[in-house]
């Protein structure tokens, strides 16, 4: 809400500095966005005569003029302009002064001659004709009058206002208009509040021989009022009134339009006028629309209605959309000359609703949104007619429709001054208390502690003792409070189980060299394509968002590694071509479709791996430290993820769920992303990690009794997984069997094609005894057997 | 004999010092000390001396014989010793060769600061809460005191999923949830993301992460809560940082605050990060409505709270001086690397 602090001063006593006043209103819960002083950015431009005017010897239109500047001597300045004469008073911009478009202005030579400064257009001052009349003319402003040379510019021009713009918050729609804030200065500073007492003469007649008025929806309509003025005598509003419509941002038209505006910025409660003759019927029926009605806006765009809208109509059609723009039809025009005056109340979400549906948003359907009191629609009608009266504007006939279903009583709120503070924690003064209540306008009685407050509507949003606390601190100062230590019993804060188990995901991983990234919980519902996922896959069920920013944003995400992807991408594009990444985040999965309850949001772990040194093993080394960390017991198995390297990926269960996969992204869909290197990604459910109950650590004597170490090589045959091998190994050894390590694989000369050789060192322990040579050849036998079952043939 | 071995000593000596290798000390210690040595040629004629010079003379012999071990002793330690100076010197390495690359990661910015919050409120004893990101309108909204045709709606762009379904605008929703599901004494922090549908520019991401806090309990004043946001700034902001209280509106606090504190930059004075103000806006705080008490069946006569909400990503960026919040979520390596 921009104001003029000039036009404020009508209503309330300003005392201090404007930047002190913005300091404390600012304190008292009105945000200052901006504080505009015209012709701040004129400095050293004066009022000045011309005293004598004489050509330029070596030019043909400059001309040299000595000025009476207010200084001791004339100032001799040069200049361009033709449409001066000797006695004109203009104004100078002298030696090292400033323009507001930053020009800076300093004494030099033109075409050889001494030039001290520069007389200035109504331009170069930054003013147009409705700040000073004649300051469009092509060439030098010509004063009104005759000021005293050397005046500041700005004094003479009449630039000596402050706008203001006040920040209001939701809650108080009361404080959208000049009266609004002047009412709250008056409390911050502690001065005077002068409202305008409306009063005014009406011309006779009676309204109701010239309109008919019928609200058929009161619940969307609780209040219309009407009122009918002729003759009108239509022109310009006065200075005043301009000046303080200009400063809000409105543009002034002539003197009824300019009284609407004027008086919706002064009370905040919107006003429209209908040019009465254009009233079909002569009625006005608040309703709402017909199936197939439409209508014609004062902007000249014409709009389809449907029943849920509220209109103003006329006998025969739509003349205004209530609350939003009134109809081109109706619009007053230079030659009305009977009006139709409405003040009324909409309801906001009606008004909101429609506004929205039409892409229609104005300065009074914002104030309908946000609220207006159903009070104050007669207090601004009353005004409006005042100025009308006041300014001539036209004959006032008597009668008025006032239509409603009754107006609210007062809220009354019983409290004790104990209650109040007991919110805040500082202790105010009991008649201070009632001193601001009352200076607020909330009409407050004491009885002892006992306060009897009394509510109007238009302060609608203070309901209890809670608002009334907030009423008294922002006046009394946020500044008495003091910050107390925490009390209460003292207790430790403590994390979800899933948050520590995740904490310590996460330090495994970024001890291993991997960077935690973020990335948007929503995706473009394309990547389900991009990663080629079958038609009936799950992870296409994806959660539309209604609204969403763009197509790239569109779905919420049913797995990561599209994100994983994207970043793996962005990083390799820019040159970062090794890394370790990963990402905890949600999965989103609907319940059903078309969603209708929350969907279930399950907890991913994210891996992506690109390098030189890096490939399938370092991946399903991260994942692996993952799930022993979960306490998982893994088993990998063959997967088809159309997304990853049909040769290169595995699905991990962990305790017999599925609860990952890994491998290399498919080249088809790394080049989809325009990502060359083979790169690596893993997409794990931490949700059933999470849920693993890992065994309590109970500690294990070291062993007492030797180990012995036997190695196996085998032949077997190429495409024989070593988890087979080691399976065999593991059932063959039974409970003797410490560890097991792979040590060389080999295919080529000396093996026969299609084989290969692989080599295990078996550790084997018993915790009770040293092992007899007996137990060691039993055992040994078993492994060689098992072995040779699946199909291992030992190298002798 | 006497002179015999003093000629022997004077020779083995002479020898000492003129040999440079351990092999040449070995050879020594053979002609003097050996089976065939000199020293022992003396011994052997012993036998030769009257049985009262044959002490004297043996006392003298051992003398010279233990003497002259010592200096071989002493010869070979120091050559060793030269020999490992040597061999170490010529093992040198230049210390200025670049490390064997371990590499180290690290957290995203973002949760880095989350969990230095977590810290703060956990030693306060706040319990860390987690709430579904997708909230339905109830949540959200209406128990938040901002029924369906408040205004205060235009204040957040929502995204939605269904009619009733919605991405969470606030952390706020998880006060309802923990509320329903806990009595008072509550004291609770929400730290995750939200959703606004703001388009994106340097300062506004359509995702975005808050913290929220909530304490409900007897007697929980304002005071309360500026003593809990002062802990906060001290520990974010430096310990002189100061807390400042303006008013302002929620739909879901009365009386609500927006909460500055002194710029770090300035310490208070003025500069272009608090814009000339000396102060920064922070955070939004206040006490619980009461009708977001009772929406949660808490008896706003009997019990209080204040809740607060904290923008994790503005705080992020003002600690580290990042320009722009679109860097928080592009994820390049070099970025994530600096953290």
């Amino acid at each position: 809400m921009k104001i003029s602090l000039n036009h404020l001063k009508n209503y309330v006593g300003i005392n201090v500095p404007v930047e002190e006043l913005c300091d404390r209103m600012v304190m008292a819960g009105f945000e200052v966005e901006s504080i505009e002083k015209q012709g701040e950015d004129i400095q050293n431009v004066v009022a000045a005569k011309i005293l004598k005017i004489t050509p330029h010897e070596n030019s043909d239109h400059l001309q040299i003029c000595m000025m009476d500047v207010g200084q001791a001597e004339p100032v001799q300045i040069v200049t361009g302009a033709q449409n001066i004469h000797e006695n004109d008073y203009v104004p100078a911009a002298l030696h090292d002064s400033f323009l507001p478009n930053g020009t800076h202005i300093v004494a030099g030579k033109l075409r050889g001659v001494d030039s001290n400064g520069m007389l200035c257009s109504g331009e170069e001052l930054g003013i147009t004709e409705s700040d000073y009349e004649g300051a469009s003319v092509h060439g030098i402003l010509i004063l009104k009058g005759t000021p005293a040379p050397g005046t500041d510019i700005c004094e003479v021009l009449g630039l000596d206002d402050t706008v203001i713009d006040f920040k209001i918050t939701a809650n108080r729609p009361d404080c959208n208009c000049f009266l609004g804030v002047a009412k709250e200065i008056a409390v911050v500073l502690g001065t005077e509040f002068h409202p305008p007492v409306p009063s005014y003469q009406t011309t006779g007649g009676n309204i109701r021989d010239l309109i008919r008025v019928e609200v058929k929806n009161f619940e969307l309509c609780p209040r219309y009022m009407g009122r009918v003025v002729k003759n009108l005598r239509i022109k310009e509003s006065p200075e005043w009134m301009q000046k303080a419509i200009l400063a809000s941002g409105m543009r002034p038209i002539n003197n009824i339009v300019d009284i609407t505006n004027f008086v919706m910025l002064e009370t905040g409660q919107p006003m429209h006028a209908f040019n009465y003759n254009d009233i079909a019927g002569k009625q006005i029926i608040v309703r709402n629309a017909a199936e197939g009605e439409s209508i014609t806006t004062l902007d000249g765009k014409q709009y389809n209605l449907d029943p849920s809208m509220l209109v103003i109509a006329d006998g025969e059609r739509p003349s205004c959309l209530a609350g939003i723009m009134g109809g081109k039809e109706s619009e007053i025009e230079a030659d009305t000359t009977d009006l139709f005056l409405e003040s009324a109340k909409f309801r906001r979400d009606n008004v909101r609703h429609t506004g929205r549906s039409l892409g229609i948003r104005t300065e009074a359907s914002g104030r309908f949104e946000r609220g207006v009191d159903i009070n104050n629609v007669a207090f601004a009608m009353d005004r409006a007619l005042q100025l009308i009266d006041e300014l001539d504007a036209g004959d006032i006939i008597e009668g008025v429709y006032d239509l409603h279903e009754g107006l609210p009583e007062d809220r009354i709120i019983e409290v004790t001054t104990d209650k109040i503070t007991e919110l805040i924690g500082v202790e105010v003064p009991d008649d201070t208390i009632v001193s601001i209540l009352n200076r607020l306008g909330l009409p407050t009685i004491a009885n002892g502690k006992h306060l009897t407050c009394r509510v109007p509507s238009i302060r609608d949003d203070v309901e209890g003792r809670a608002d009334l606390a907030e009423e008294v601190m922002r006046i009394y100062g946020y500044d008495h409070i003091i910050g107390k230590p925490m009390r209460g019993e003292v207790v430790r804060g403590k994390k979800l189980p899933e948050r520590v188990k995740c904490d310590k995901i996460k330090a495994f991983l970024c001890g291993a060299g991997a960077r935690e990234i973020a990335t948007y919980s929503f995706i473009g519902s394309g990547a389900v394509d991009t990663l080629r996922l079958a038609e009936d896959d799950s992870r296409r069920k994806q959660i539309k968002i209604i609204n969403p920013l763009g197509d790239e944003y569109s779905v919420m995400r049913t797995q990561l590694t599209t994100s994983m992807l994207t970043v793996l991408a962005t990083n390799i594009n820019r040159k970062n071509t090794d890394g370790r990444y990963f990402e905890i985040s949600k999965r989103f999965i609907a319940k059903s479709f078309p969603i209708a309850e929350q969907p279930d949001e399950l907890a991913t772990l994210s891996i992506g791996v690109v390098g030189k040194d890096e490939d399938f093993f370092t991946l399903k080394g991260l994942v692996e430290g993952v799930m022993q960390l979960c306490g998982a017991h893994t088993q990998y198995e063959v997967s088809h993820e159309p997304y990853l390297h049909p040769g290169r990926q595995a699905a991990v269960k962990a305790n017999n769920q599925p609860a990952a996969v890994l491998g290399e992204v498919h080249p088809a869909v790394a080049a989809a992303y325009g990502i060359e290197p083979r790169v690596y990604v893993a997409e794990i459910k931490l949700d059933v990690l999470l849920a693993i109950n890992k065994r309590k650590t109970v500690f294990k004597p070291l062993p007492k009794f030797p180990a012995v170490e036997r190695d196996f090589a085998m032949l077997c045959d190429k495409d024989l997984p070593v988890g087979e091998l080691e399976k065999a190994i593991a059932s063959g050894a039974g409970r003797l069997l410490e560890r097991m390590e792979l040590f060389d694989v080999y295919e080529g000369e000396q093996i026969p094609a299609g084989k290969k050789s692989v080599a295990y060192s078996i550790w084997l322990r018993s915790a009770n005894a040293t092992l007899s040579d007996k137990e060691i050849e039993t055992a040994t036998a078993k492994v060689i057997a098992k072995l040779e079952a699946v199909g291992a043939e030992l190298r002798k | 004999m006497k002179e015999k071995l003093e000629a022997i000593k004077a020779a083995a000596r002479e020898a000492l010092n003129s040999s440079s290798t351990e092999h040449d000390i070995e050879e020594l210690r053979v002609k003097f000390l050996g089976k065939k040595g000199e020293l022992t040629a003396i011994l052997k004629q012993m036998g030769s001396l009257s049985p009262e010079e044959r002490p004297q003379m043996g006392q003298m012999v051992n003398e010279a014989k233990q003497k002259l071990e010592a200096l071989i002793a002493d010869k070979k330690a120091e050559m060793q010793k030269k020999a490992t100076e040597l061999k170490l010197k010529s093992e040198a390495i230049d210390i200025t060769m670049p490390a064997k690359k371990i590499s180290v990661g690290g957290l995203h910015p973002i949760n880095t600061v989350i969990n230095d919050m977590i810290e703060l409120f956990q030693s306060m004893g706040f319990d860390v809460v987690d709430g579904p990101e997708v909230e339905t309108d109830h949540y959200n909204f209406e128990c938040l005191n901002v029924p369906a045709d408040h205004p205060a709606r235009d204040m957040q762009d929502t995204f939605y999923l269904a009619e009733n379904l919605l991405l969470r605008t606030q952390t706020s929703a998880a006060q309802i949830r923990t509320m329903e599901t806990r009595k008072p004494p509550i004291r609770v922090i929400c730290p995750g993301r939200v959703f606004r549908a703001d388009e994106v520019d340097a300062t506004h991401s359509p995702v975005f992460h808050q913290l929220e806090g909530l304490v409900v309990d007897k007697g929980i004043t304002m005071c309360d809560l500026k003593g809990v946001l002062e802990q906060f700034a001290h520990e974010i902001y430096g310990s002189d940082t100061k807390v400042r209280f303006r008013p302002s509106f929620f739909p879901f606090t009365e009386p609500s605050v927006e909460v500055d504190v002194s710029c770090s930059e300035c310490g208070g004075k003025g500069c272009r990060v608090c814009k000339g103000e000396g102060w920064i806006e922070i955070l939004g705080a206040g006490m619980v409505h009461p009708n977001v008490l009772k929406c949660c069946g808490i008896d706003p006569e009997e019990y209080s709270g204040f809740a607060f909400g904290i923008g994790i990503d503005r705080i992020t960026t003002t600690r580290y001086k990042i320009s722009d919040i679109r860097l928080l979520f592009e994820n390049d390596q070099r970025f994530l690397e600096q953290f």
